[in-house]
């Protein structure tokens, strides 16, 4: 089978806050690459899409949740696609 | 003005410790404080959080808040859920008897743009006395302010909109 055989595994991302002023964007759908993939290399990816943004710095200081779940240790979550992904930067409710 | 996430919105999850809210409209404090009377308590401590008109010297203009409303929603309950088992009440009873002493905790939250002076947060939590609702209600809203998926943006009197600053909690 070619390579476009392959279905593409999309995700979302959301954006709140700092990471949103940060892309202008407040979600975006990115396919991850084949093979296994992890939450701790998804910062990597998105800064490559927002090059010059601070998008990398706002993400140093944030944590992850996946499908509504905070995230303890992005290397131990591995992506299939499918899942909706928020950058979550420092809160400020109150 | 900051664009809106589509998934801040208005949310209400009703639990058996009581009620969380997110919402665009103004907080009827009169409505919140209603949601946790019982015949039962002997005191309501409720908290009501507004928007400040000066942060280190600026006049801010407004506040403008947004959540990622599905998970905030589920982490106010969690935490009302936690503050009702942890606070029991043991001057009345044998030491070695856990006995809960909340009676309904209600927690609201304002999203969207929030004048100053009106309320962001507002807090109820009714209890047999007055102890543990003054310790549940603070012990909320440390706790809401510290974990929920709610930030909050600052505006300033002759800044560029573009300036404003993304708040954090520390």
């Amino acid at each position: 089978m070619s390579e476009s055989g392959f279905q593409p595994r999309e995700i979302t991302v959301l954006y709140f806050a700092a990471a949103s002023t940060a892309t202008n964007l407040t979600s975006e759908n990115i396919a991850i690459p084949h093979g296994r993939f992890h939450l701790s290399a998804l910062s990597d990816l998105l800064q490559s899409r927002h090059p010059n943004s601070n998008l990398g710095k706002v993400l140093e200081g944030s944590q992850w949740s996946v499908d509504c779940e905070m995230v303890d240790d992005p290397d131990a979550i591995e992506l299939k696609g499918g899942e909706e992904i928020a950058v979550i930067c420092p809160v400020s409710g109150g | 003005m900051s664009a809106t996430p589509t998934t801040s919105v208005d949310a209400t999850l009703l639990i058996p410790e009581g009620i969380c809210v997110l919402c665009h409209n103004p907080i009827n404090i009169e409505n919140v404080a209603n949601s946790v009377r019982d015949d039962a308590a002997g005191a309501s401590a409720i908290f009501i959080g507004t928007t400040r008109n000066s942060f280190k010297g600026k006049t801010v203009t407004r506040l403008e808040y947004q959540a990622y409303s599905k998970l905030a929603i589920k982490t106010m309950a969690n935490i009302v859920q936690a503050a009702a088992t942890s606070i029991s009440r043991s001057d009345h009873h044998p030491d070695n008897q856990k006995v809960r002493s909340l009676i309904r905790c209600a927690v609201y939250h304002r999203l969207g743009t929030v004048p100053v002076g009106e309320p962001s947060i507002v807090i109820a939590v009714s209890s047999p006395h007055r102890k543990e609702a003054l310790i549940a209600c603070e012990l909320i809203l440390e706790e809401v302010k510290r974990k929920a998926q709610i930030w909050k943006r600052e505006y300033y009197d002759g800044e560029s909109e573009s300036e404003a600053e993304w708040k954090e909690n520390v």
